[in-house]
């Protein structure tokens, strides 16, 4: 038998296994996003919202109001999420779309977060992946930057680094 | 809302009402998939600014007509599903399709997921893990029939429904899932079958549905072998230095004790609350007036332990293994195949026929994991491949702790266009097929 891997035998692609799971899960990936929309309607968690951009079911826009108690306190922060055809087999990809002054998002809006890399599940949906990124504005993890100054400004200067997330909220998402 | 009107309104306002109702409802029937029809940025702004406000439970009166028509057709769906399906609970679910369980499969740490929904899951390359508890895994276990059944009898509508839906995929993608009818080991579940078409009008689930294959009795604590078939956890004796075998087929379960399936558990202890705890009284009983009972249970804990370390870690331990990257045993359902490779010549199913060297020697009459019409008279070509330099680096590296096992995998995942990658495997996969030492056998 073949191992379908879930889209990871995509280095065979000249293989059966390869183009079977391409054919087949763009309908399965639609009707499970589907389900994690009216799932996300019907239970959204606090201070986020997420749906689709357009007609295109893949293309999702993303907001997350800052939690209160933190710098980002207030500001919107809207993300795009882009699902793979293979979803929920490959993690779907998260940018920041406003600005944010925060170690563990870069100038183009990427995130460090391990859940939307190599410890992925296909068991975890979009609601959970929100919920972990509103968990990074009240804990950033200093020790898997991306801009490592804000990391060390972070460890050094909490103040200093606070009053400056703050400002770039009030600047860049409110 | 318009019922609100009472019958104190005149009739021409009610008339309009209804027709407001009717062409509500005939225009959210008619946009279906894109619910929120916005493309430019202002427009999403809005919209998720709109998600906002309902979410944070701004009184309905500030509707206007747009947005009403928007939660209608949130409902309306809904409505339909409620309707023509029954009502799943949550733990029926599957975790990764979001949908009813169809041809459910327990794995090792006793989660359950779909056939397909595990077989996509799992890694082409590595020991594969649970999506919910990431315990990893190495064999791909067979679908747990009682619980089909199960499945089938709660939820007739609905897993029909299911049925219907997969068939259509697996009929485009020319892959096949099992079907059961007279083919497995399982005699007990043709009857059942049977019954269930007999029935078909009553869903009602008995004890008789939910025994323990080895005594008889409505399950307690139970536990899924890799073949598929259900045990009480008491029931499951391990002999002393020997691996865990099923009853009822030849099967031997790969790796260790399997943990309860609480899933199970749980709604046998609700479906059945008499029984089970008459079941529960028992088993403490038994425990406790013989001792004799604890000494086979230490033994199993012994038997855990002295599993032959191959079988319990197939890609760390064995230093001159080849791992056949993208390939399953279509018998015990080790994926990848950890060593010597059997090809069948003679299936033309398209996901191909392979046993690994131990199914290979014992020989199982089982059918495929995919439904494949392979006969003992078909015939098998051994399969190598020169990779075992590079592959023995590679468990070097293994040794020294799973940790950059992970690393290793997962660098050459994200670099899957990459050199390495495809000087790795990509290319190998074809080579071990088409050339090497393909040496035929029998």
């Amino acid at each position: 038998m073949m191992i379908g891997g879930g889209g990871r035998s995509s280095s065979s692609s000249t293989t059966a296994g390869g183009t079977w799971v391409s054919t087949t899960s763009v309908s399965a990936s639609g009707k499970r996003i589907q389900r994690e929309m009216s799932e996300l309607n019907a239970d959204p968690p606090s201070n986020c919202s997420a749906g689709p951009k357009g007609d295109n079911l893949y293309h999702w826009v993303a907001t997350i109001i800052g939690p209160p108690g933190t710098p980002y306190q207030g500001g919107i922060f809207f993300l795009d999420i882009t699902f793979p055809s293979d979803y929920p087999f490959k993690p779907p990809k998260v940018v920041f779309k406003t600005r944010i002054y925060h170690c563990n998002v870069d100038a183009a809006g990427n995130l460090s977060l391990d859940i939307l890399k190599d410890s992925w599940s296909p068991a975890l949906t979009i609601t959970k992946v929100l919920t972990a990124i509103r968990s990074i504005f009240t804990n950033p993890d200093p020790y898997n930057p991306l801009i490592s100054s804000i990391s060390r400004l972070y460890l050094a200067d909490k103040a200093k680094h606070n009053e400056i997330a703050a400002e770039w909220t009030l600047r860049f998402a409110k | 809302m318009a019922w609100k009107f009472g019958n104190d309104c005149p009739l021409w306002l009610r008339t309009l009402v209804i027709f407001k109702a009717i062409f509500l409802f005939i225009k959210s029937s008619k946009i279906k998939s894109p619910k929120y029809p916005a493309d430019s940025i202002d427009r999403y702004r809005d919209i998720t600014l709109v998600c906002h406000l309902s979410h944070f439970k701004v009184d309905g009166n500030s509707m206007d007509s747009s947005q009403t028509c928007l939660m209608e057709e949130r409902q309306s769906p809904n409505a339909v599903d409620v309707i023509d399906s029954e009502e799943i609970p949550d733990y029926f679910v599957c975790c990764i399709c979001l949908d009813l369980l169809y041809k459910p499969i327990v794995l090792h740490c006793g989660h359950i997921s779909c056939f397909w929904c595990v077989h996509r899951s799992m890694s082409s390359r590595c020991e594969s893990r649970c999506p919910i508890c990431r315990n990893p895994y190495s064999h791909f276990a067979g679908i747990c029939q009682m619980l089909h059944f199960l499945l089938l009898k709660l939820y007739p509508i609905a897993y029909k429904k299911r049925e219907d839906q997969i068939l259509e995929e697996e009929k485009r993608d020319g892959y096949f899932s099992p079907e059961f009818n007279g083919h497995a080991c399982e005699s007990q579940a043709d009857g059942d079958l049977n019954q269930t078409k007999l029935v078909a009008g009553e869903e009602k689930v008995q004890v008789s549905d939910l025994l323990c294959t080895a005594c008889k009795q409505l399950l307690f604590h139970p536990i899924v072998l890799n073949c598929g078939h259900v045990y009480c956890q008491t029931c499951i004796i391990i002999p002393a230095d020997e691996m865990l075998r099923c009853q009822v087929c030849p099967c031997l379960h790969p790796k260790g004790f399997p943990k309860v399936c609480l899933t199970l558990d749980q709604f046998l202890g609700a479906k059945f609350p008499k029984e089970y705890a008459s079941r529960r009284n028992a088993v403490h009983l038994k425990q406790v007036s013989s001792k004799h009972e604890r000494a086979t249970t230490c033994s199993m804990e012994a038997g855990k332990k002295n599993f032959s370390p191959v079988q319990l870690l197939p890609f760390s331990m064995q230093p001159s293994a080849y791992i056949h990257i993208g390939v399953g045993c279509d018998a015990c359902g080790m994926s990848p195949i950890v060593g010597d490779r059997y090809k069948c010549k003679d299936c033309t199913e398209k996901i191909g026929f392979d046993l690994c060297g131990d199914c290979y020697n014992t020989r199982p009459k089982l059918p495929g994991r995919f439904n494949q019409r392979h006969t003992p008279e078909h015939k098998f070509e051994l399969i190598k491949h020169n990779l075992s330099g590079r592959l023995r680096l590679m468990t070097e590296h293994l040794e020294n702790g799973s940790t950059s096992f992970l690393i290793f995998d997962d660098a050459s995942e994200n670099l899957e266009n990459g050199p390495l990658p495809r000087a790795l495997f990509g290319d190998s996969q074809d080579n071990m097929e088409d050339e090497d030492d393909a040496l035929s056998t029998d």
